[in-house]
């Protein structure tokens, strides 16, 4: 991996050993970019198995337990360790460079909270070697119990939670503060680019949102390792408590996968529209209210459950306000095109698309806003549609873009616009094909989490068509995977600023020195590149005073081996998990004296 | 917010909004531990009425069950005292953080220590209380009242027993021959939130677990 | 203690003896709850218990962490996370206590009859 990552940025030093021990916000940007796709195929592997086996009806590629791992780990896959790290990976990149920046505010930090991904990632892959979870991605009670699952695999379910968990509050923590404290002379908040906004919505909902789903997480083990009967209802407890609180992180989980995509958009289409983002105080405030709408949202989740009548028509009226600011952007979104001299580059291809299919699948879940349809839709295909939508339509569809955009910038070259075109059209056609068809399907009656159905129930020719779209989703991806090493191996060509966009990333070479910018910028307008442009004024220059950058430090990863014992431990021996410990504490140890000056 | 951050990493240096990094940093880890305690809190609740409804004790506070009572298992004197300990030591952090800002070491690191032996008592008040449960048929698996507890009081102990090491560290630090550096005062500071922001949780959890029948 | 106003002296914060009587007060406050808690104030005693709770936390928070003196951005971060801590108990007591209560005792009867 680190050859592949040691081409995506321009390093002064290289090797392994560089990367190993780096505190530079871009390459673990790259870093986090890398493995988040890496695992984003790996995910989509696990996909084209259900979608293989699902293709005609009494499939026999995979039998149920198996099939049940499959979908709980697409899920976990796809969620904690594809979507998440890939805008994990523009945010390290891009927010810095994009506030003006020369890194984020605890460079070290930043590092341990990759490391600690990467180990959580491993604990929760490697469950295949044993036993992979089975209980789904939201892990419902009492199933995930002792008495109806005895083996190792939610066991690496909780273990491998919890660490992600830590990882990216330890992430979360420091954007929060980045963003806060480290922009640019005259970068106020009201003219941050939109992506830096909505990753600072993302950072706060992760703080606040992950501290229930670690208590969640704890009760379970609890549960299973010290005999508390906290989601066991013959002995008192309550399966409902573990929905509630899995919900209460996991509702706010959704718009922390969808926030990256909209502030991705949000820079797109103004910079190929030629023209400032329409409303954006509105798009701003929007992102706002959907981060502190998707507090009272969750109990949407459960309106089969029977939780009153009082309560769901509370839940109900809140998830049908939470579609008013989403609108409110996409509106804002379709304004900012119009009139616009646009260019249809691979990035902007995305960017609107993300617009035609994100509202698809925001509609559909608009339907499920009302307790007696979702009664109808719940734990059918029509809701795997609906999701698909918004994550594979909307999240996917923006990190595209994203990557298509960046691109330059990252690496200093080009991706292919023919190829590009070749992987957009292919992933733009095999997505509808997979996943509109699974909204007759549901409405068919066909459950979700199925591992196979009968003859007789019609349901056999949608579910070939969505395989067959599968795999054209498949190629698509090849076809990126080809781009990106046909353009790795051509000489860097990208100038500063190729696409002529307004946002400070684009003010410095591409890829970016060390140190970012020679010189810091003075900020004057939301679109300071344009508006220096416009008023002819030059770039800074560099005064030629030393710019001090936080030396390289082995701590992070050492605390993050010793944090990945202890859960490791955990599965295994309580030995490991002390001798975790240990090494977690003489790496913080070593981290509190190691001089950064 | 008219001056640039000359250096780009954690430190006293000038910020957009004039606040120090590291310690904004604590206040929104303590936002983040605010929703923790909460959860755990709430948790609690839920289970607290359905505890006394299924009647398999022991009970938290006096329950009359088939005309029998049984005695709660609260001992509101002796966590009074634990509570009127931990207290104090945030009186003692206080004083450590004065002192660590005024350049007077042997207030800082008296504070610190007597900080860190107030802690370890309070510790060691919550191990007793633990043991004498145990003794009266009070454990994890018992019921939900047990399971709740435990939970809840002993993350609030793994808390403290956290803020010792962080203190102690803090204070073996100080003897080295530069000291905690020019940053002295911000860690004490910091390490100071953490203190009293576990002392704050125990006042909610004092009233509400064991004041409030 | 502190003598007079040294050229180190923080221009917020309190001096020593100061945070030594808040922390008198606060004890005094904590041994006022122990009575109430024994004493028989029916209806009024647990407002008033989580009333002085909430002025003992308030004091700690405004004092003891300097939030009274400090940049309001400490302030409105921990405040605004208090309170959506706060507003989610109280949303998860809601459900557990009101309308659903009945509906998650009728399971339970369900669950136990067999």
């Amino acid at each position: 991996m680190a050859t592949i990552a040691g081409t995506l940025a321009q390093p002064t030093q290289s090797g392994v050993w560089s990367w190993i021990t780096t505190v530079d916000h871009k390459r673990i940007g790259v870093l986090y970019g890398v493995t988040g796709f890496s695992f984003f195929l790996w995910g989509g592997v696990l996909a084209l198995l259900m979608r293989t086996q699902l293709a005609v009806p009494n499939g026999t590629v995979i039998e149920s337990d198996r099939f049940s791992q499959l979908f709980t780990m697409h899920a976990l896959t796809m969620i904690f360790l594809a979507i998440m790290p890939m805008g994990a990976g523009f945010f390290n990149y891009m927010i810095p460079l994009m506030i003006g920046a020369r890194d984020v505010a605890f460079p070290r930090l930043n590092a341990l909270s990759y490391w600690t991904f990467l180990g959580g990632a491993m604990i929760l892959s490697l469950s295949f070697l044993f036993e992979a979870p089975g209980g789904g991605w939201f892990n419902y009670a009492p199933l995930s119990e002792r008495p109806y699952s005895d083996g190792l695999g939610i066991d690496f379910y909780v273990v491998g939670l919890l660490t992600l968990g830590l990882s990216s509050l330890m992430a979360a923590l420091n954007f929060a503060v980045t963003i806060i404290n480290l922009r640019a002379p005259g970068m106020t908040m009201m003219r941050m680019p939109v992506f830096v906004w909505m990753t600072f919505v993302i950072s706060i909902l992760l703080i606040l949102a992950l501290p229930p789903l670690t208590v969640g997480l704890i009760q379970l083990l609890f549960d299973r390792q010290f005999g508390t009967h906290f989601f066991i209802a013959t002995e008192g407890g309550d399966p409902l408590l573990w929905q509630h609180i899995f919900w209460i992180f996991g509702h706010p989980e959704v718009y922390i996968l969808i926030l990256p995509a909209m502030g991705i958009v949000s820079e797109v289409l103004p910079t190929f529209s030629r023209k400032p983002l329409f409303g954006y105080p509105a798009i701003v405030f929007s992102g706002i209210a959907i981060g502190v709408l998707s507090w009272v949202v969750w109990s949407h989740h459960m309106f089969t459950t029977g939780m009153g009548s009082v309560p769901r028509a509370v839940f109900a009226v809140n998830t049908m306000i939470i579609g008013v600011p989403t609108g409110i952007k996409v509106f804002n979104w379709l304004a900012t095109l119009y009139g616009g001299s646009i260019r249809f580059t691979t990035a902007m291809y995305f960017a609107v698309a993300f617009i035609a299919t994100f509202t698809i699948g925001g509609i559909s879940g608009v339907m499920h806003a009302s307790p007696p349809v979702d009664s109808q839709h719940q734990d059918t295909y029509f809701v795997v549609a609906h999701l698909h939508y918004v994550l594979f339509g909307g999240a996917i569809m923006g990190i595209f873009s994203g990557i298509y955009y960046w691109f330059p910038k990252m690496t200093g070259r080009f991706l292919g616009e023919t190829l590009g075109r070749w992987h957009f059209w292919l992933l733009f056609i095999g997505m509808q094909m997979t996943f509109f068809p699974m909204h007759f399907l549901g409405i068919a009656g066909m459950p979700r989490r199925i591992y196979t159905y009968d003859d007789g129930l019609d349901w056999g020719f949608w579910n070939m068509f969505a395989t067959i779209g599968s795999y054209v989703l498949a190629v698509s991806l090849l076809f990126f995977i080809w781009n990106f090493f046909r353009s790795m191996r051509r000489e860097p060509s990208a100038p500063a600023n190729p696409w002529d966009a307004p946002t400070l990333e684009w003010g410095t070479s591409s890829p970016p020195p060390e140190h970012d910018f020679d010189a810091i910028y003075t900020v004057r307008s939301r679109e300071p590149l344009w508006y220096d442009r416009d008023h002819g004024i030059a770039a800074p220059v560099a005064t030629g005073e030393h710019i001090h950058l936080p030396p390289p430090s082995y701590y992070p990863i050492l605390i993050a081996i010793g944090i990945t014992l202890l859960g490791v431990g955990a599965l295994s021996h309580l030995a490991i998990s002390a001798l975790g410990g240990v090494i977690a504490f003489y790496g913080v140890w070593g981290w509190a004296l190691e001089p950064t000056d | 917010m008219a001056h640039a951050p000359a250096v780009a990493h954690g430190g006293a240096h000038v910020t957009s909004t004039g606040t120090e990094n590291r310690k904004l940093l604590m206040w929104i880890f303590l936002g983040s531990e605010c929703l923790f305690f909460g959860s755990l809190i709430a948790t609690y609740l839920v289970f607290k009425h359905q505890v006394i409804e299924r009647g398999i004790g022991p009970f938290p506070i006096d329950v009359t069950i088939d005309g029998k009572v049984e005695h709660g298992i609260f001992d509101i004197p002796l966590t009074s005292t634990s509570t009127f300990v931990l207290l104090m030591s945030s009186v003692t952090m206080v004083l450590a953080v004065y002192g660590a800002h005024q350049h007077r070491l042997k207030m800082m690191k008296l504070g610190l220590l007597s900080t860190m032996l107030l802690g370890l008592v309070f510790l060691g008040f919550q191990v007793y209380e633990f043991r004498t449960f145990g003794h009266e048929g009070l454990n994890l698996t018992t019921n939900m009242f047990g399971a709740t507890f435990f939970l809840l009081t002993g993350f609030h102990g793994t808390h403290v027993g956290v803020g010792v090491l962080y203190l102690g560290s803090l204070l073996a630090a100080s003897f080295r021959r530069n000291g905690l550096g020019r940053e002295t005062g911000e860690h004490v500071e910091i390490a100071g939130l953490y203190w009293h922001f576990v002392d704050i949780v125990w006042i909610v959890i004092f009233t509400v677990l064991y004041l409030i029948p | 203690m502190a003598h007079g106003a040294e050229h180190t002296e923080q221009e917020h914060g309190l001096r020593p003896m100061q945070y030594v009587a808040i922390g008198a007060g606060l004890a005094v406050i904590t041994i006022i709850e122990l009575w109430i808690s024994y004493a028989d104030l029916g209806s009024l005693m647990v407002p008033l218990l989580l009333g002085l709770s909430a002025f003992k936390f308030v004091v700690v928070v405004g004092w003891f962490m300097h939030l009274r003196f400090d940049h309001r951005l400490y302030t409105q971060a921990f405040a605004a996370s208090l309170t959506l801590g706060v507003l989610v108990t109280l949303a998860l007591l809601t459900l557990y206590w009101g309308d659903a209560a009945d509906s998650i005792r009728g399971y339970r009867e369900w669950l136990n009859s067999g």
